[in-house]
């Protein structure tokens, strides 16, 4: 062990014998541990609930969508489905149609805008049957119906008739009513390809293609890949990238959530400033004895520094040991019940990323060897004469 | 005979709080390597600040000290460090023991900064403190020592890396006369066995008289060119 090290760990250990040291030593170690475990639970409360987001974002949004560039209609759907069909980790594709329109009961007494695809789309277990539409609970909810009950589903399109133009519409059958996704923007429904393809007039061709991969964090490589693979006029977007405002705002909340708690730990840093600088002045003799057996400055940096060290390595262990032990029994004994029926999970979740917790101890470690810089500078600059002739 | 210590037209001022205070300016000092010196003189004249120079610990505001040949002022930081840890051990008034530590590990502690491993250090420092004899008090903290005791230990302490230059400031001052006695008796034997230069300031003009030489040394107004007189 050198030197330092060995006099900061006595100076530590011998703390006990004063009292006012030891407590505020005490305190420091304790604000520490406080402020790493209120931060490994917060950000383990906000991962729960993220990662279930990120979960679904996968799930319901297809990994990899091929859209046109220009227009509304891909120019060439046939080359691009070969391409996504020819791409490494590929399990589906799936030309997609969408449009807007109403829906209504087929009495017509209560119509709601909404807005229509195929649901053969990525993510979706199956398609509708030709002749049924799939609802979101609300909609089905506002317009009293269930499954097995009738709708009319009117596009935005029309149709010459001998009577002008009349709009396209399909009485269809509510095949399936499923929960509403907190991700979607707007009501939407789910028909089969051949009703999509009525509804909006295009026989032939597609709006986009959209893809799955066996694994979807792949999407960004095979996304570059694809891209290279493609014509002119075609646009390749990632999972991450259709739900980027998305993300940018899990990860916003995220970084606010950590600056916010982590100003505990710095609190306790200022605890570790007074907790050193007052040992600097109690031990302003033994600074002068170390500097007449020929201590360099650096040396004494390096023994208050190793203080600082030592009290944020026993605060932030017991921190991440106290933060993780909650985290992991919350949610292992589901600590915090939910009413299911409101948020749709049975109790709050709780997710521990070690790639966060390791950032969580990084940070409080850090904060602790930064604070004992100051006092340690003051240490290492005192007149090491001055220190042994005023302390007699 | 070579010289230990030459000290040149030394100015030493202190600025704390409050007005400057001067300590001496101009003063010239040499010593033979090999001398057991003793520097008398009232308190305040600054015989401890001359210490303090000669030793390293502090700089003169204006002068040349040289040690052993070696211009100290001209080393940086580290090399005056490394120049006190190798060449030189002092031994202050009120032993100055580390209080955490033991009668060893405070024996050590040289070693323990000149980078020697712990094991090492400590079996040196049982070896010293055995030549002072206090083997069977190695494992006591400095508080579980009488007066005399400590100083031993701040003697033995001092002398862990043998240093050339042995400068004690005062180390019987706070002593009982018969404890004085010892330390100073184990002081002679340490200089003669060690060829060591041995400077001991001290107001016991019965022990200064028994050193080989002795300095007086005295403030002669505020400006005094010469406050140190030599003795043969």
């Amino acid at each position: 062990m050198r030197f330092e090290t060995a006099v900061a760990l006595r100076y530590l250990a011998a703390s006990r014998r004063r009292a006012h040291v030891a407590l505020i030593a005490a305190i420091s170690i304790v604000g520490l541990a406080v402020g790493v475990a209120a931060l490994i639970v917060s950000l383990a409360l906000l991962s729960g609930f993220q990662d279930r987001i990120r979960r679904q974002m996968a799930e319901r949004t297809a990994h990899l969508t091929v859209s046109p560039a220009k227009g509304t209609l891909l120019p060439d759907p046939e080359t691009a489905r070969r391409a996504l069909e020819s791409l490494p980790g590929v399990t589906a594709v799936v030309p997609i149609l969408e449009g807007r329109g109403w829906i209504s009961d087929v009495d017509g007494t209560a119509a709601y805008a909404v807005r229509f695809r195929n649901a053969a789309g990525a993510g979706n277990a199956e398609a509708p049957a030709p002749d049924d539409v799939r609802l979101a609970r609300p909609l089905a909810t506002r317009l009293h119906v269930d499954e097995g009950d009738l709708v009319r589903l009117t596009s935005s399109r029309t149709r010459l008739s001998p009577v002008g133009p009349i709009p396209v519409s399909a009485v269809l059958r509510v095949g399936a009513v499923r929960r509403s996704s907190a991700l979607e923007k707007s009501a939407e429904v789910e028909v089969s390809e051949p009703v999509a393809r009525t509804l909006t007039g295009v026989p032939a061709g597609a709006h986009s293609l959209e893809a799955l991969l066996a694994d979807p964090e792949r999407a960004a490589s095979a996304a570059r890949d694809l891209s290279a693979r493609l014509p002119a006029g075609h646009r390749v977007e990632t999972w991450r990238e259709r739900n980027a405002p998305l993300a940018f705002a899990l990860r916003l909340e995220k970084v606010v959530i950590f600056v916010t708690v982590a100003l505990v730990i710095v609190v306790a840093a200022l605890n570790i400033v007074s907790n050193i600088a007052l040992t600097v002045v109690e031990k302003k003799r033994d600074l002068g004895v170390f500097t007449s057996m020929g201590a360099t400055p650096g040396a004494l940096l390096r023994i208050y520094l190793t203080l600082g060290a030592v009290i944020g390595l026993v605060g932030t262990a017991a921190g991440v040991a106290i933060g993780v032990g909650i985290a992991a029994a919350a949610d292992r004994f589901r600590l915090v019940p939910l009413p299911a029926d409101v948020y749709m999970l049975s109790h709050v979740p709780f997710a521990i990323h070690p790639g966060e917790v390791a950032v969580i101890a990084a940070f409080a470690f850090a904060t602790a060897v930064a604070a004992a810089i100051l006092p340690a500078r003051a240490a290492s600059r005192l007149a090491p004469g001055e220190a042994i002739r005023l302390s007699r | 005979m070579s010289l230990a210590v030459r000290a040149e037209n030394l100015s030493k001022t202190y600025t704390g709080e409050g007005a400057p205070v001067k300590v001496f300016s101009n003063l010239s000092f040499e010593l033979p390597a090999g001398t057991f010196a003793a520097v008398m003189g009232p308190s305040g004249v600054g015989k401890s600040t001359l210490l303090h120079l000669i030793g390293g610990i502090d700089r003169p505001d204006e002068g040349r000290v040289e040690v052993f040949g070696e211009a100290i002022d001209e080393l940086s930081p580290r090399e005056r460090a490394r120049f006190r840890n190798a060449k030189v051990g002092f031994v202050f008034q009120f032993h100055h023991l580390l209080p955490e530590f033991t009668a060893e590990e405070n024996v050590a502690m040289p070693h323990r900064i000149a980078g020697v491993p712990e094991g090492a250090a400590r079996r040196l420092a049982g070896e010293l403190l055995a030549r002072v004899g206090l083997a069977d008090r190695r494992g006591h903290g400095a508080r579980a020592l009488s007066g005399g005791e400590q100083q031993r230990v701040a003697i033995a302490r001092a002398l862990a890396r043998s240093p050339g230059l042995l400068l004690a400031d005062e180390p019987t001052g706070n002593l009982d006369a018969a404890a004085a006695q010892t330390v100073f008796d184990l002081l002679r034997e340490l200089h003669a066995e060690r060829g060591m230069t041995t400077v001991l300031v001290t107001h016991n003009p019965e022990l200064a008289r028994r050193c080989d030489r002795l300095f007086t040394m005295t403030r002669e107004g505020i400006a005094a060119a010469q406050g140190l007189s030599e003795r043969g």
